[in-house]
């Protein structure tokens, strides 16, 4: 056994990808103080502040645009002229979201995944009822909104917090060649710029202390950008970026997509089996009982040519029979335990069987689980060398969970090789998933969740 | 060989006039056909065979029928010899069908049908109150079985003739089939019944039982 600790690889390519930015943003120095005087001259730190002065820019044009769009539009609906305005201030939020996620991925290096593309029904009836429902663009006019009423006042005085901390910074510099003159209450001149009450800063020591302050307000001055900034990004993720329907979507296109070619391929290897297989023997048979025919008709000894006729017909029984167990095994009919007990008794390596299945998964999910199982253990007998193989199948709630253990020699990635990352995928088309766990030196714990209901 | 009186219960046409045909070349009467499990019960009331060939899938539902109904004749008419044939066998098929007694049945793959010599063997030895279980079964069960260390402790000759007894041959051939003397058959068997802990057992299909029971 490995003293390691297993490195578990969830084979879902966002999974990996969060995980690697974790990684990414972790360092030995990231102390509080050390965070605090390393701010100011991070790069982040200035491509925020670019995305803030950006951001309070935009706010206002995207208040003109929506006054614009919606006045405009509204006051002409009734006329039909302003429902085209309408729709292109609707739609055309669909480009204001890009622009931000676009600012996102530059300024503030966190890319936001587009939403689906605008889809329109067919007649100029049909695009504007889509543009007018259009839910991107309502979504983006949400965003514009908040952003252009808080946006514009959150950004503002997150700069102006800068803006100010940065002054009282270099103020003795100003203080010291500008010779500012206030006059107080009493009348009398003090060389001040900035006073409180009737605190003035007007020698040299108070305005060292005003430049101190500065100066720490400096170094805070990054956190409520980057707060601001934080807060945004929370938004254009929500409102402007891919929503959990297009994810779904988007995975469901996937997995059909797999799905399909699963199948096609499946059946392009029945033909293949039984053309090269079955076919060829039965050729050779028919061959062989044809000449034996004809030696018979002269007189001639066929026992040779039926013998091996013969053969070749128990042969191909053979291998339609295991042909017919790669389609649908007919073990399966009991259901998945005993099949199960069937492919662990058929299995070249040792398997310990342990079954405890309440509830029967559909028959779809039965022969999804049936097959894993039999290249897990394929797999197992081939590249592990393990001695012993262990085979759990139980409910979880609503899933159907298979875990196959080997004591073999670890080391398997559903990176290399289509073997694993092909089961992963087959899990997916039911919204299942697998976990390999497998460090060098193993053990190697393949875990697989699949609906029992046959989806979610 | 006496001439068997046999029922067939198989819903493929071509197979089961190849079958019939195969029989009654070998001099046996098959004295009804019928195409599914529903009609196998009255043509073996009627015509008492010695031995029911039965397909275990057959309409409707094209699943176990088969082997439904062969229990049910079996439990009715123990002394019918039962041989239960089927494009595939499954270990749990066997145990339900043998279900503590393996007196006078079979359990085979469709395919032993083209060895005629051991099918017409095997069919003789149910219909006389043996026992035949498909070397797949047989195979399967040693694989699975719980006594893997003690089926490691035999040897090789010994694990072959275990899988001749669990089929249900006798040791005479036993012997046949291995090409070994009568002696040197009982010699193995004695081992196996020692290293596998064993009763000695002199019925012969007590003897099969005792076989089976252990590896499972």
């Amino acid at each position: 056994m490995g003293v390691a600790p297993p490195s578990i690889r969830q084979v879902t390519p966002s999974i990996r990808h969060s995980e690697r930015r974790k990684i990414a943003t972790m360092r030995d120095t990231d102390t509080v103080p050390m965070t605090l005087l390393r701010a100011p001259f991070e790069a982040r730190t200035w491509r925020e502040l670019a995305y803030v002065l950006v951001g309070v820019a935009l706010s206002c044009i995207a208040a003109v645009y929506l006054f614009v769009g919606f006045a405009t539009g509204g006051l002409f609906a009734i006329v039909l002229i302003g429902i085209p305005v309408l729709v292109a201030t609707i739609v055309g939020g669909r480009v204001w979201g890009e622009l931000h996620r676009w600012l996102c991925a530059t300024l503030l290096r966190t890319p936001i995944d587009a939403p689906a593309p605008f889809t329109q029904k067919p007649g100029i009836l049909g695009l504007v009822r889509s543009g007018l429902t259009d839910p991107v663009g309502w979504r983006a006019m949400v965003y514009l909104t908040v952003k252009s009423v808080f946006g514009a006042a959150a950004g503002f005085f997150a700069l102006l917090f800068a803006a100010t901390a940065a002054l009282f910074t270099v103020s003795p510099i100003i203080w010291w060649l500008e010779h500012p003159i206030n006059i107080d209450s009493n009348g009398v001149e003090r060389r001040s710029m900035i006073q409180i009450d009737d605190f003035y800063f007007d020698t040299l020591p108070r305005m060292l202390l005003l430049a101190s302050v500065g100066l720490v307000c400096l170094f805070l001055a990054p956190w409520p950008i980057r707060a601001w900034t934080a807060i945004d990004v929370i938004l254009v993720r929500g409102l402007l970026g891919e929503t959990k329907r297009d994810k779904r979507l988007q995975q469901l296109q996937e997995t059909r997509t797999t799905a399909v070619e699963d199948s096609a391929a499946t059946l392009r290897s029945v033909e293949r089996d039984l053309h090269d297989g079955t076919q060829a023997r039965l050729v050779t048979m028919a061959m062989a009982l044809g000449r034996a025919e004809q030696k018979i008709a002269t007189g001639d000894d066929a026992t040779a040519l039926i013998a091996d006729a013969h053969a070749n017909a128990k042969e191909a029984l053979r291998e339609l029979r295991e042909l017919v167990r790669g389609i649908h095994p007919p073990a399966l009919d009991l259901g998945l335990p005993h099949a199960l007990e069937t492919l662990a008794s058929r299995s070249a390596a040792p398997v310990e069987l342990s079954v405890n299945l309440p509830v029967r998964p559909t028959h779809g999910i039965e022969a999804i689980a049936y097959f894993s199982v039999a290249e897990l253990l394929t797999n197992v007998a081939k590249h592990a060398g393990a001695s012993a193989t262990w085979l759990n199948v139980a409910t979880v709630g609503n899933d159907l969970v298979i875990t196959v253990r080997d004591n073999g020699i670890g080391g398997a990635d559903p990176r290399n090789g289509t073997g694993l990352a092909g089961l992963a995928a087959r899990a997916g088309t039911v919204d299942g998933s697998m976990t390999v766990t497998s460090p060098p030196g193993g053990p190697t714990v393949v875990t697989m969740t699949l609906p029992l209901a046959g989806s979610r | 060989m006496s001439s068997l009186r046999i029922v067939i219960a198989e819903d493929s046409v071509i197979l089961r006039d190849g079958l019939a045909q195969l029989l009654i070349d070998r001099g046996h009467e098959v004295v009804a056909i019928v195409g599914d499990a529903v009609g196998l019960g009255p043509a073996v009331d009627e015509h008492r065979p010695d031995v029911a060939v039965v397909d275990v899938r057959m309409p409707p539902t094209f699943t176990d029928e088969g082997l439904v109904a062969s229990i049910e004749l079996r439990r009715k008419h123990p002394e019918i010899g039962v041989l239960v044939f089927s494009q595939w066998v499954e270990t749990r098929y066997a145990a339900e069908l043998l279900a503590g007694n393996a007196s006078g049945v079979g359990y085979l793959l469709k395919d032993r049908v083209a060895d005629v010599g051991e099918f017409i063997d095997a069919l003789a030895r149910v219909a006389s109150g043996g026992t035949a279980l498909d070397p797949d079964v047989v195979s399967q069960l040693m694989g699975s079985s719980r006594q893997r260390d003690a089926l490691e402790r035999l040897t090789p000759r010994e694990r072959e003739v275990l899988a001749l007894m669990a089929q249900g041959l006798s040791n005479g051939a036993i012997a046949t089939a291995l090409t070994v003397t009568d002696r040197a058959v009982e010699k193995h068997v004695g081992n196996i019944f020692t290293k596998l802990d064993l009763p000695p057992s002199d019925a012969h299909h007590r003897r099969v039982l005792a076989v089976l029971k252990s590896l499972g």
